[in-house]
């Protein structure tokens, strides 16, 4: 075991690297030590991704090399990458999901650390129980919670013992007791003279957890900090080259008796209720809980997009939850959190995917009125500051945090919206959009809409939200009126619904 | 659901789509074999049953081969005319008159131009990026314009010594059968119970993922079509013996080896499938044409039943998710109408 001490295990010397005219890093130099946690930090598109491409030998630098241990390369393949003792845990994950656990395993770890065939669910058992990863490891990866997944990743980017670890925004699915678990890990490793590159959104985590930070913005670092002494606010302003007024959009006065718009009743699925729930006019209603609790399942069923039971209804108007359509035309809109898969098509431009729901206004007589698009589309653009190069670009090509934004534009659009529900609706979006969609989603609540929000950040809940309740095994167990309301409050209520579960006989 | 309950029902879902098209091929080709024995003398004769056996050749070679594309989620429709194209080859290579020690040459020659066709394919799908289908579909007319030109009509036999070493048999059943059987049987062993096999399927199911954990992609789909070529252009010696003449007219084994690689449990998709499954779909598909010619039934018959049982082999595979599908949705429409009585009178619902 060696000692944290100054040797560089990763270091990239003045990288630079365009893609097409976009230049995504310019004249970037990084490095992290032996037993070092070095957090890099920056908006969406500020050339995070590319840094760790080029680190791991998946992105060719124009310009500049890359060190690992002592190897130096101007040029670099991943499968050598690994062998230099660098490891990645992918955003996106890299696993096999028809494969079983143990497979993934297997298959993550070079031929000199792999058992023999026979034995690799023995030796899978092992290494998750050294991870105190709690899965069979004969399931298939798909079987798991999205939780449990992204631990897996990280998981599998250890077991080659790296002598780096690149972990690239490790917890957007998680709650904050697996994040205390992940960090726990991250120390241990650390301590152990891993040196380890952290990419995160969540800023009060980098700043708890890294020893350094790197800041990036268009491509450009804007230089190496100290973690101790280093506050929010700085981060911030050095991020976005401002500094930002970090406030959630005030809350209107609730008025005396605010008219019910969505009124659920008894509503059972596969892995949630049964559910009562009144959300107002105008009010955003905040779901928590621990991950995989039955939330996204409940906000889906009511979107029509998995089945249900019970009943619901929007304005006094049954919804007819057997298919999207019904909810869509009573003017209920979700916006998944599952992005790529579901809410977006990623290979179509960001104007199509901003006007699809609504075509039939962009023109007339059938045919489209590109003039009237190509405005709408710029007007929304600008309102949720999204980031691109042309509104013909596909949206895939977008950053994580623009792509959500343009998923936010269709329920600006919708004509009649009545009820909004966002699930994660911030994952994975930098702090300044954030802010912006904050800002987007109460000015629709001041229209009077409905909005339900689920999110797995306590702190965004808190700050955004006029009520909050609290799912654990698919059931409401606790609900926090706006006066209660505070981060610590939310997660003691997960934690404490957590500790009740645990202690009722399963 | 519980966790545990679903971790067991995907593991449970994994295990019957692996076994089901086997004992469905199995089942199948017992059922036709009874019934055609018990209503024609003819079907149990060694005589039929080596004839049946030596035709199933061809396909289930080129299946075996267009099993391993489509494993890497691919496919190889070039193999019909690669075939033809070793027939027509092996009418100069490998006449009456060749002398046997010319016939080693003029054999590895047919393997060596399945070699370079499976490179060539390789090289448009993975260097030029096109999708297989497209890719393999242009080799498919080069090969065919080159076997035209090289035999404008059937003409030129094919060594006699050649074919009856071919078609050498142990009682009724040809030698080469239980080779291919054995190849089948350690095809799914090395599928299924070893890393590189393990590695194919990953690649298959999921490419990005494969790159990312460090398997070499590019190897393992170069690989795939050059094996898929490879055993196409065996299958063209077992297609000589067949037809024994230079004849370059394409049959329809490349449409035919795919459903027999479907039927035998691959996926279009990539990263499923089964080399047995494959080989009992092949010998299924050649044994429906085999009886009902028996039966005197005429060829369209055939060519229907093939299509009806391939559609509901498929269907019957997707099993529990079909089941559960049908359930919930039933379920749910019952618990619907029950409430819609309810509340008749009320605002409409839906």
């Amino acid at each position: 075991m060696s000692i944290p001490g100054p040797a560089p295990v990763l270091s990239l010397r003045s990288v630079s690297k365009a893609f097409g005219v976009v230049q995504a890093l310019r004249d970037v130099s990084f490095d992290c030590h032996a037993g070092e946690i070095h957090a890099l930090v920056g908006e969406n598109g500020s050339g995070k991704s590319t840094l760790l491409g080029i680190a791991s030998g998946f992105v060719p630098p124009d310009e500049g090399t890359v060190e690992i241990g002592d190897e130096l390369r101007r040029r670099l393949a991943p499968a050598e990458a690994r062998k230099l003792g660098l490891g990645i845990a992918y955003q996106t994950y890299s696993h096999i999901q028809d494969l079983s656990v143990a497979e993934n395993l297997y298959l993550a770890v070079p031929r000199s650390l792999q058992p023999a065939y026979g034995q690799m669910e023995e030796w899978a058992a092992e290494k998750l129980a050294e991870f105190k990863l709690d899965v069979p490891p004969a399931a298939p990866v798909g079987s798991l919670s999205l939780a449990q997944r992204q631990f897996l990743e990280v998981v599998k980017s250890l077991l080659a013992e790296p002598k780096v670890l690149l972990l690239d925004e490790p917890t957007t699915a998680f709650g904050p007791e697996d994040v205390e678990r992940l960090h726990a890990l991250v120390l241990q490793q650390s301590r152990a003279g891993v040196g380890i590159v952290y990419v995160s959104h969540r800023l009060p985590e980098v700043l708890g957890i890294a020893h350094r930070l790197t800041v990036l913005r268009d491509g450009v670092s804007q230089g190496t900090f100290e973690a101790a002494g280093m506050s929010e606010e700085r981060l911030i302003a050095l991020m976005i080259g401002r500094p930002l007024q970090l406030a959630f959009p005030e809350r209107h006065a609730a008025e005396g008796d605010r008219e019910v718009l969505l009124s659920v009743s008894g509503l059972q699925g596969d892995r949630f209720g049964p559910i009562d729930l009144d959300v107002a006019k105008g009010e955003i209603l905040g779901i928590a809980g621990a991950e995989g609790n039955g939330q996204v399942e409940f906000l889906r069923a009511l979107a029509g997009a998995e089945r249900a039971t019970g009943s619901a209804a929007c304005d006094g108007r049954e919804l007819d939850t057997g298919s999207p359509l019904g909810p869509l035309r009573a003017g209920v809109v979700l916006l998944s959190g599952d992005r790529t898969r579901e809410a977006l098509f990623p290979v179509l431009s960001v104007r199509v995917n901003t006007t699809i729901q609504v075509l039939r206004r962009m023109g007339r007589f059938g045919f489209l009125n590109r003039r009237r698009e190509r405005g709408t589309v710029d007007e929304l653009v600008r309102r949720l500051s999204i980031r691109l190069a042309s509104v013909e670009q596909p949206v895939q090509s977008l950053s994580g945090g623009n792509q959500q934004k343009v998923s936010l534009t269709r329920p600006f659009l919708r004509g009649n919206v009545n009820v909004i529900l966002a699930e994660e609706p911030t994952q994975g979006v930098d702090v300044a959009a954030r802010f912006d969609i904050y800002d987007a989603l109460r000015a629709k609540a001041k229209e009077g809409v409905a909005i339900v929000v689920k999110s797995s950040d306590p702190l965004e809940l808190a700050g955004l939200c006029d009520r909050v309740v609290v799912i654990s095994r698919g059931t409401i167990v606790d609900e926090i009126p706006g006066e209660e309301l505070g981060e610590r409050r939310i997660v003691e209520a997960i934690v404490g619904s957590r500790a009740a579960a645990a202690r009722r006989p399963a | 659901m519980t966790f545990g309950a679903r971790v067991a029902a995907a593991i449970a879902g994994i295990r019957f789509r692996g076994i089901v098209p086997l004992v469905l091929m199995a089942t199948l080709i017992l059922a036709v074999g009874a019934f055609t024995a018990f209503r024609q003398d003819a079907f149990l004769t060694s005589y039929n049953l080596r004839n049946l056996l030596l035709l199933t050749m061809p396909l289930a070679l080129v299946s075996l081969g267009q099993t391993c594309a489509l494993l890497v989620g691919g496919f190889d429709v070039s193999v019909a005319a690669l075939m033809t194209l070793c027939v027509v080859v092996a009418s100069y290579t490998m006449t009456p008159t060749t002398s046997t020690l010319e016939l080693i040459p003029g054999a590895l020659l047919l393997v060596g131009i399945g070699l370079a066709v499976g490179l060539f394919n390789a090289l448009l799908i993975r260097v030029f990026r096109l999708p297989s289908i497209i890719a393999t579909l242009g080799t498919l007319s080069i090969l065919q314009g080159i076997a035209i030109w090289l035999r404008s009509y059937p003409t030129g036999s094919i060594s006699s010594d050649t074919i009856s070493a071919l078609d050498t048999s142990w009682s009724f059943v040809p030698l080469a059968f239980i080779g291919v059987v054995v190849l089948a049987l350690l095809g799914d062993l090395w599928l299924y119970r070893s890393r590189s096999g393990m590695a194919l399927r990953a690649v298959g199911l999921d490419e990005t993922s494969s790159r990312r954990i460090g398997i070499r992609t590019t190897h393992v789909v170069v690989l795939a079509f050059v094996a898929c070529s490879v055993l196409a252009s065996i299958a063209g010696f077992y297609l000589a013996a067949e037809v024994q003449i230079g004849s370059p007219i394409i049959g329809n084994q490349a449409l035919e080896s795919i459903a027999a690689g479907v039927l035998g449990g691959a996926s279009l998709a990539g990263g499923r499938g089964s080399f047995f499954g494959a080989l009992l779909a092949a010998l299924f598909l050649t044994l429906i044409d085999n009886s009902l010619a028996l039966f005197h039934q005429p060829t369209e018959y055939t060519e229907m039943t093939i299509g009806v049982l391939i559609l509901v082999a498929l269907i019957v595979y997707q099993g529990p998710e079909l089941l559960a599908r049908l359930r919930t949705g039933a379920f749910v429409g019952r618990l619907r109408a029950r409430q819609g009585e309810a509340q008749q009178g009320e605002a409409p619902a839906g």
